[in-house]
């Protein structure tokens, strides 16, 4: 019997039995030590965020988010975490390489990206690793449908977003009692602008809306004025502004509007730029009334209260948003894995938080859980309207703090 | 043979860049995953470096819009593989003529119609934001929703699917950036090569001498993006996703340039050496800033500033040539 047929014959000898006990001695005396060890210290965990280059500004955002947690996970008894920040410098190729320098320095849980790109390529290092990485921002659906093991997503997907943007338009409408017949459809001519635009046309039909989109009007990220845009827009009469934009361009947008001496019965806003901090300090009473339908927070839950003071003391005049809820979040699931693992054994770890279940959490929806995918499919997208420099939550139902103010107020009466 | 090896500058080359081969050959049984992926970063821009220097370093001709090709390799091969099941090395066959086909319309309507210095680097430009404004609204690869290529873990490698962990990626662009500096260095010394140089140093000195520079010229934007576009290819499988807006986006063409800008234009390690001092010490500062406890987002950045403007200033001509006539390595004037 050669030496490999040896090894594969299930014999047993007087030898291999000494030495399984031996073996099994050893590993029940070591055992413990590592149990005591691993509860005992804190959780290393990896927070890769774009905070440098293109990005930096959403990245610095999604950060105070992920340095308001330790303080506030202490107050609740959640175990310690050690944040490992990683800069992913706006690019996959450092998210990717970050990952992997973190998970050398002992990363035992990865947090990130914001990008989708960069999300993916963290991704396939976490998944290679066997560290469980959670995605706080991504919405490109492929990340959570490769199979993956170790990857968690507590963000709605692309498709997720625009469902719940049509849904919580007709909450609005209904509480209204009026609808516009017709919008006219303005969005930035860049990536999310055209995603946008493409996925209204996929998945508007399926939302039998009161209006039609009776033009669509793409305009240059870069543009410095668009004039000529809301001109254009204007003479189609239609009733409401349905917009995709960023925030540079919502202010020209709203400057323009004034100038033009238009003021549509509303704005309906799918995506950044109009509730943003600077777009309401920059433009004070002219901020008032566009609707956004973003992932957002509850401000009915505990947890939302508690972030929102820790925020206000951390960094005054700058409100809570959803890079900070959602990045927080992520934190959130990694504390509660921690906690129900008792171990920072990374497969202990992803099997903890493929059973989350978070009902004391921030974002709007009934909490926190994951599908077979990694996915949590039950997080909800709000409807937030701007009111006197402050932030109303019109939808859905649930997480509701305010009636929506409708029509929107004329741009000429505001002083 | 000692004596004949210690002759001349070009066999005392010979030994360092075996022994730098050497290194590179064993540097995965010694070094961990992330300094792996390090060596990854540093050969892809060495080697699409050495790509973007066939055009400009010698044949004079500046490109800003590098990106394209990339951008085309990736999207070429990647839809190959996503929609039919085809391998990148098919997929490669594919994407190296239509690169080189784009390469060629840019440079006829440039070199025909008179276009040269900065205005042909904003054509360049022109054409790469063209493509990516394009792709953005490309159905068929996704448009700007990204282009994801499937995703599983492997038992093992699969080199003809490209598939597989990062040692393989590593051997892959390791093996891709040792043809590249053959390829460049047989160009260089052949008939070609020669004719190049002549157009860099004085285009109408060259056709004076009988030399066709628009044929060559043409020559010199083709074997550069047909070369360029395995860079591509090598983006898509080993990050398998794609967004218009990262592979054809102005930022990635900087990053191609700036690697044989510092290192050294024209030169043959000029893009190796550019790609290390970038990619390895912008990486050494990141550890040494984590040792110290530094959190500086954005460090990296202004280090490549740095670099830039002590090259410009005190290298004009990259590190490379003065470091090599310190070692005698001297390649000569090129």
């Amino acid at each position: 019997m050669d030496r490999k047929s040896r090894w594969n014959s299930a014999r047993v000898t007087r030898r291999t039995v000494a030495a399984g006990i031996g073996a099994a001695g050893l590993a029940a005396a070591i055992a413990p030590f590592n149990i005591v060890r691993a509860a005992g210290g804190p959780l290393k965990v990896g927070v890769l965020l774009p905070r440098s280059g293109l990005q930096a500004g959403i990245g610095q955002d999604c950060q105070r988010g992920a340095d308001l947690a330790p303080g506030i996970f202490k107050s609740m008894g959640l175990p310690e975490l050690t944040l490992m920040n990683g800069d992913t410098e706006s690019n996959v190729d450092a998210a990717r390489a970050r990952a992997e320098k973190l998970i050398s320095d002992g990363a035992q849980l990865l947090v990130g990206a914001f990008d989708s790109g960069q999300t993916t390529a963290i991704a396939q290092v976490a998944e290679q690793k066997g560290i469980p990485l959670v995605i706080n921002i991504a919405a490109a659906p492929p990340i959570t449908e490769q199979g993956y093991k170790f990857v968690f997503r507590n963000f709605p997907t692309a498709p997720m977003i625009l469902g719940d943007a049509f849904a919580n338009q007709k909450e609005v409408f209904a509480a209204v009692g009026a609808a516009p017949k017709t919008v006219v459809f303005m969005h930035v001519n860049d990536t999310y602008g055209t995603a946008i635009a493409k996925g209204i046309g996929a998945v508007m039909p399926k939302f039998d809306m009161p209006y039609t989109i009776v033009e669509e009007i793409p305009y240059d990220p870069a543009a410095h004025d668009l004039s000529v845009e809301v001109a254009k827009a204007k003479a189609t009469n239609a009733d409401a502004l349905l917009v995709s934009s960023r925030l540079n361009d919502a202010m020209l947008l709203t400057r323009e509007l004034v100038k033009q001496r238009w003021t549509p019965q509303a704005i309906l806003s799918m995506g950044p730029g109009w509730y943003e901090d600077q777009y309401i300090k920059t433009l004070g009473k002219l901020a008032d009334g566009p609707i956004s339908f973003v992932p957002w927070y509850d401000p009915h839950k505990k947890l939302s209260g508690v972030l929102e003071a820790a925020l206000a003391k951390a960094d005054p005049g700058v409100s809570l948003n959803t890079n900070h809820v959602f990045t927080f979040e992520a934190l959130l699931v990694a504390a509660d894995a921690y906690k129900r693992a008792g171990s920072t054994d990374p497969t202990a770890l992803a099997d903890a938080i493929r059973s989350t279940n978070i009902t004391d959490n921030v974002s709007i929806g009934p909490g926190i859980q994951f599908n077979a995918k990694g996915q949590n499919d039950k997080v909800k997208d709000g409807a937030i309207q701007n009111r006197n420099g402050k932030l109303a939550i019109l939808a859905p139902k649930d997480a509701a703090n305010a009636k929506p103010e409708w029509p929107l107020p004329s741009y000429q009466s505001r002083g | 043979m000692i004596a004949r090896l210690r002759a001349g500058p070009a066999s005392r080359r010979a030994i360092p860049l075996a022994i730098l081969l050497a290194a590179f050959v064993f540097a995965p049984f010694f070094v961990n995953d992330y300094l792996l992926t390090v060596l990854i970063l540093i050969l892809y821009f060495a080697y699409a470096g050495q790509a973007w220097n066939i055009m400009m370093g010698f044949a004079g001709q500046l490109s800003l819009g590098h990106a394209l090709y990339v951008g085309l390799g990736s999207y070429v091969a990647a839809t190959l593989f996503t929609h039919f099941g085809i391998g990148p090395w098919l997929g490669l066959l594919v994407a190296i003529p239509i690169a080189a086909a784009c390469g060629a319309v840019i440079g006829y309507l440039a070199f025909r119609f008179g276009v040269a210095g900065v205005y042909f680097a904003i054509l360049t430009i022109a054409f790469a934001e063209f493509a990516r404004i394009g792709f953005d609204h490309l159905d068929y690869v996704n448009a700007s929703s990204g282009l994801f290529l499937p995703v599983k873990q492997y038992a093992h490698n699969d080199l003809w699917l490209l598939r597989g962990d990062p040692t393989m990626f590593y051997y892959v662009i390791l093996a891709a950036t040792v043809f590249a500096f053959v390829l460049c260095r047989q160009l260089l010394h052949s008939r070609i090569g020669y004719f190049w140089l002549a157009i860099r140093e004085d285009e109408p000195a060259a056709r004076a001498a009988g030399i066709n520079t628009f044929r060559y010229k043409m020559y010199a934007v083709m074997v550069s993006a047909a070369v360029t576009s395995f860079a591509g290819v090598f983006y898509a499988f080993f990050y398998n996703n794609l967004f218009p807006e990262q592979v054809f986006s102005i930022s990635r063409s900087i990053e191609i340039i700036l690697g044989p800008i510092i290192g050294g234009i024209g030169t043959l390690f000029g893009p190796i050496l550019g790609a290390f001092v970038l990619t390895g010490l912008a990486e050494t500062l990141n550890a040494v800033m984590g040792a110290f406890g530094l959190d500086l987002p954005g460090a990296k950045q202004v280090f490549y500033g740095v670099c830039l403007l002590l090259v410009v200033l005190a290298l004009p001509d990259g590190v490379w040539p003065p470091l090599a006539r310190r070692l005698g390595l001297s390649e000569g004037k090129q």
